[in-house]
């Protein structure tokens, strides 16, 4: 590894003004799980940076709190264990538990934070379809003070996010999801664990009886970005809750929301293919959760 | 057997009155492991100490146009830069991987080492490898090894002379007649045939005849720790080498041939090995001790994992065609084969175990069977854990199944039915001594998995499939020394790299035939110098071969014993015995003399009896062929193709276990890299030939959970020579469990892949379903 500038602050504030000092030329780090290993194999998708400003030392970026009325506020500090294992989001939101505890193995989830995850914006990022099917805020801190934007609005493309150069993402929001609202997250890798999504599904369901009142649905994996299955979430609302409206929401989403691709991991085709099965399958599971809530 | 292995660790004998070997024990080794105090090379530091980091060539096949070290020399803290020019006299072997250090005109694959820096700091090193200047100018590269034994296939490189196969030679001994290619320059560079009766008559008599191809892809043996190598010269000629191999001495004597040193001038020390599999016998020790005697300091070269998968000696792809006919009474016909192994860049694929195994497994009068070793602008390959022998296994086996399907017969009778045993012969006419391929297939049939399998297979997606794996082994003279220390004590010395717990075993070996308890005896592993000569520990053969050494030691220091003890005890060696740490007359406890009192009678000022250490040293030119049956038990989603395994089993014959612990660990782990091979290892390249999954994350090697617990059940067929009867035990384990697993795929789905490993994507097109 090249030799670098390594900074730790111990505020949101100093982490910026260090960013700011240090020029284009900075990065942040959290766990490391995806920065360190980049700047190992010379493939960072931006200059190998000459500082490091580690975010490890600012405590108010791992805070987790839930309330009622406030919803859930993360971190983005907060590592994928914190989160996987915090109650209210075990129990609230599902599917962002599963999202955060498939990632790597203990050890990486020991070190690998939310926000690093997000920042680091690849494709397959298996907290990415629950944060967007729960439509999370990200609060981004800067130079120039703090500006939110929609979870989708984040990622830009493969490893490119709208955060501006000195920005850091210092917490995600997750509205509270409605009553009667089931959700799930599941990826098809070719391990069970120490591995990179083929395709991430995640799914919410808010039903109203059998009625399908909102629908969330995203994919992972499958476009240049994680992104929502609009056309999949149309053919799902005002419906019924049965499989035959999961299975043409299933086809809508395999077919018009995501345009994968071939690499070493799978086939374009094949993850068309998943897409679908996978989506069927996940549906019918967050209905049975809508329902056990409801 | 299980309950038989299960009995003696309750009584501590196995029946036949022994009280050391046929125990359970934990390694010797084992403690330092666990808690991080092992120091392997990558944890020594000599003082003056330069890191090496290489140049990689970034062509599959390119001609070196220049390679410009201006720049990189000029960078600060940069030691040396050292390319083909700068390398000190050595007799190059270009036939031979190790044996060109650096080339100076062509490069022969995508991670071939061109140029080396050398820097007290790892990182400078590192950073100053990038400021060569190397110019190359691309050529054709052949990737795909059928293609490249068409007549009109460009080359692979410049046509080579005198291969050099020494190092083959160490994992099996077969006695053939292997061709190097002669004629017009051709990439393959040898062949190998095997016939007997006629197969054509054969499959007439047959009443189904199965023609299939079978492809198994490039694997990488994938030892936690990658190659690691320290060397130092000094400017009175002597080289000492630190590295991580199985093959100490033949290291040593592959530098002193190159360097024209005498081999009592040349001391190599095999480090604590994390981890070889066959891919650590000899790769970079050439390079790091030219690179130390250039610049007259010791050198460390650690490969990172990367370097590791992009230039170490991974096992080869293979395509392996096969036509086998069968009688409906399940009598195997006619067997026909082409198996075509690829080699790389560079001679040595395990192209002739390939063929000795995919007919050696059943008795079969017609058999014509062919093996080609091709080269293609790839890695050259390597030996892992028996080499070829899954490749070609996957077929035969897996045609094994298909034909008793067809014919509606149990796959298991099928088996028995054809099995070959004591007498039968090998493809290449050799006949087998004492061995228990059938005694594993009737274990096997005992396994929870098999007995479990109707009830399992009445699940709809669920399934259980079976197969058998051999080796032959390696054989190899081998010797071994005994000391009595002067508490009674005893240390033990070999010269075996110790990569299974083999010197946990010699504990136990010295222990039995000596009667003291295992803490009484130590074992060590000595260098080049210091040690007894014993073969590289690769080819199942170290216990089997060194055991039998240090057995014959520990017996000539109980004679040493008796025999100093004659005037004291008043009785001749025939009347004495050893036991509870002291040498006695039958009989007669009280007329005992304790080994302490032997230790301080040969070593005190004055003492009467000289030093008391026993020697042994044996030939070894039998084989003792292990084998192993294999059932696993899964289940696939239909709709993605995902195989789970809930269940696997594994009965081995390990002719008499010596360490049932150990025995164990070898068929369980051997086990898992065989699945590991069926369901996810793949090596996978571009059409340039870059690799294109050159970690641990996308090279995918099974985890914890993604395997299930593996039954396993020892066979005890006891070999001629082995110590106690033991066989050669760390290979078989592997090879079976690509075809296992496929005949499971098969009876849970009825879909046949003809490629491993089998993705969830392969199994879902063969299915029909993508
Ligand atoms: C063995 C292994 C297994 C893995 N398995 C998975 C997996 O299963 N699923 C998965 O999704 N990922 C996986 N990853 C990738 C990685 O662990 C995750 O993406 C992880 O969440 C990254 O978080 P981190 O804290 O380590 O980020 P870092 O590596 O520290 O940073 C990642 C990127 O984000 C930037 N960054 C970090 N924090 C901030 C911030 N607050 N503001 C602005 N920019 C920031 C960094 O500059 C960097 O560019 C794996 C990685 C490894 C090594």
């Amino acid at each position: 590894m090249r030799t670098f500038e390594y900074r730790t602050p111990e505020t949101i504030d100093e982490a910026i003004s260090l960013l700011k000092e240090a020029g284009g030329s900075a990065r942040p780090l959290a766990g490391g799980t995806d920065l360190v290993v980049q700047m190992k194999e010379r493939a960072t998708r931006f200059p190998y940076p000459e500082t490091i400003v580690s975010l490890d030392r600012v405590a108010e970026l791992r805070t987790i709190d839930f309330s009622d009325s406030d919803g859930l506020r993360i971190g983005s500090g907060a590592t994928m264990s914190d989160v996987a294992t915090h109650p209210a989001i075990q129990e609230r939101y599902t599917a962002l538990a599963e999202g955060a505890g498939v990632v790597g193995s203990l050890q990486t989830m020991n070190m690998a934070t939310i926000g690093g995850n997000v920042c680091n914006a690849a494709p397959s990022a298996d907290s990415a379809p629950p944060l967007l099917v729960y439509e999370a805020e990200a609060v981004i801190a800067g130079p120039n003070g703090r500006r939110s934007l929609p979870i989708a609005e984040l990622f830009r493309g493969p490893g490119e996010t709208a955060l501006e150069s000195g920005e850091l993402l210092a917490e995600l929001r997750l509205p509270v999801p409605p009553a009667g609202t089931g959700a799930v997250y599941e990826r098809n890798t070719p391990r069970k664990q120490m591995d990179i999504a083929v395709v991430g599904v995640g799914v919410s369901l808010t039903l109203s009886g059998d009625t399908i009142g909102r629908a969330r649905v995203a994919l992972g994996a499958v476009a240049p970005t994680p992104r929502r299955a609009q056309a999949a979430e149309a053919a799902l609302e005002g419906q019924p809750a049965n499989d035959e409206t999961f299975a043409k929401a299933a086809e809508a989403a395999a077919t018009d929301d995501c345009s994968p691709i071939t690499d070493i991991r799978a086939s374009a085709e094949y993850r068309r293919h998943l897409v679908k099965v996978m989506t069927a399958r996940l549906l019918a599971q967050a209905a049975n959760r809508a329902k056990g809530t409801s | 057997m299980a309950q038989e292995t299960k009995a003696r660790e309750d009584t501590g004998t196995d029946g036949a009155g022994h009280t050391a070997v046929g125990r359970r024990v934990t390694r010797l080794e084992g403690a330092a492991k666990v808690t991080g105090k092992t120091v392997y090379a990558d944890d020594m530091k000599l003082p003056g100490m330069l890191h090496a980091k290489a140049l990689y060539a970034p062509h599959a096949h390119a001609r070196i146009k220049s390679i410009d070290t201006a720049k990189a020399r000029a960078a600060p803290g940069v030691y040396a830069v050292i390319t083909a020019d700068d390398l000190p006299d050595y007799k190059r072997n270009d036939s031979n991987r190790q044996g060109l250090i650096f080339p100076d005109k062509e490069v022969l694959f995508r991670g071939q080492p061109v140029a080396a820096v050398l820097s007290e700091d790892p990182h400078v090193a590192e950073q100053a490898v990038e400021m060569i200047e190397a110019e190359f100018e691309a050529l054709p590269a052949v990737l795909d090894a059928v293609a490249a034994m068409e007549e009109d296939s460009p080359l692979v490189r410049e046509p080579l002379h005198d291969v050099d196969r020494s190092e083959e030679r160490g994992h099996v001994s077969v006695e053939t007649e292997e061709t190097e290619q002669e004629g017009e320059p051709s990439n393959i560079a040898s062949s190998a045939p095997f016939a007997r009766g006629d197969v054509e008559a054969g499959f007439a008599q047959a009443d189904v005849v199965i023609d299939r191809t079978w492809r198994s892809a490039m694997v990488h043996q994938s030892y936690i720790e990658p190659h690691s190598t320290i060397a130092d010269y000094d400017i009175s000629g002597e080289l000492r080498v630190w590295t991580s191999t199985q093959a100490p001495f033949y290291i040593r004597d592959e530098l002193a041939q190159a360097f024209g040193l005498p081999e009592s001038r040349i001391r190599i020390t095999a480090t604590e090995v994390g981890g070889g599999f066959g891919g650590k016998i000899y790769l970079t020790e050439l390079m790091v001790a030219a690179l130390a005697i250039a610049v007259q300091r010791p050198v460390k070269y650690i490969m990172s994992r990367k370097d590791d998968m992009l230039a170490g000696t991974p096992a080869p792809y293979a395509h392996i065609e096969l036509k086998t006919g069968m009688k409906r009474d399940g009598t195997l016909t006619a067997l026909q084969s082409r198996l075509i192994y690829d080699s790389g860049a560079f001679p040595g694929a395990p192209m002739l175990p390939g063929c000795m195994l995919i007919g050696g497994y059943y008795r079969c009068d017609n058999i014509d069977i062919k093996g080609y070793e091709v080269l293609t602008n790839k890695v050259s390959v390597g030996a892992l854990r028996a080499p070829g022998a899954h490749n070609a296994t996957f077929a035969i086996e897996s045609q094994m199944d298909m034909m008793a399907n067809e014919l509606g017969l149990d796959p298991l009778e099928v088996r028995l039915k054809n099995a070959v045993g004591e007498g039968d012969p090998m493809p290449n006419g050799q006949a087998y001594p004492a061995i228990g391929l059938r005694e594993c297939l009737e274990a096997i049939a005992d396994s929870d998995v098999w007995r479990r399998r109707r009830e399992v297979e009445a699940t709809p997606n669920r399934g259980v499939g079976l197969a058998v794996g051999g080796w032959l082994g390696g054989l190899q003279p081998a010797s071994a020394i005994v000391c009595l220390n002067a508490d009674g004590t005893l240390n033990v010395t070999v010269g075996s790299a110790d990569i299974t717990g083999s010197n946990t075993s010699f504990q136990q070996i010295v222990a039995e035939v000596l009667k003291v308890p295992l803490d009484m005896v130590n074992v060590e592993t000595g260098d080049t110098r210091t040690a007894p000569y014993a073969g590289m520990s690769a080819g199942s053969k170290t216990v089997y071969t060194v055991g039998r050494a240090v057995k014959e030691a520990a017996e000539d220091v109980r004679q040493q014993m008796f025999e100093l003890a004659m005037k004291r005890l008043e009785v001749e060696p025939e009347d004495m015995e050893v036991a509870d740490g002291q040498v006695q007359v039958k009989g007669a406890p009280d007329r005992a003399m304790t080994f302490q009192r032997f230790g301080k009678l040969s070593t005190n000022f004055g003492a009467p009896f000289p030093v008391i250490v026993g020697r042994g040293s044996i030939t070894a030119r039998k084989m003792a062929p292990g084998f192993s049956a294999q059932a696993a038990d899964v289940e696939v989603d239909p709709e993605t193709g995902q195989v789970t395994l809930h269940g696997y089993a594994i009965a081995q014959d390990a002719g008499f276990a010596i360490n049932p612990l150990s025995v164990e660990g070898q068929m369980q782990g051997g086990a898992s890299q065989g699945i590991g091979i069926a369901l996810w290892e793949e090596m996978q390249y571009d059409q340039h030939g870059r690799l294109l999954n050159a970690n641990l994350l996308d090279y995918r090697l099974p985890t914890a959970r993604d395997l299930p617990p593996i039954e396993t059940i020892i066979v005890e067929v006891p070999s001629e020579e082995g110590p106690y009867g033991a066989r050669i035990v760390g290979e078989p384990s592997i090879v079976a469990g690509a075809a296992a697993i496929g005949n499971a795929i098969d009876n849970a789905v009825g879909t046949r892949v003809d490629e491993v490993p089998i993705t969830p994507e392969r199994l879902l097109r063969a299915m029909g379903k993508l």
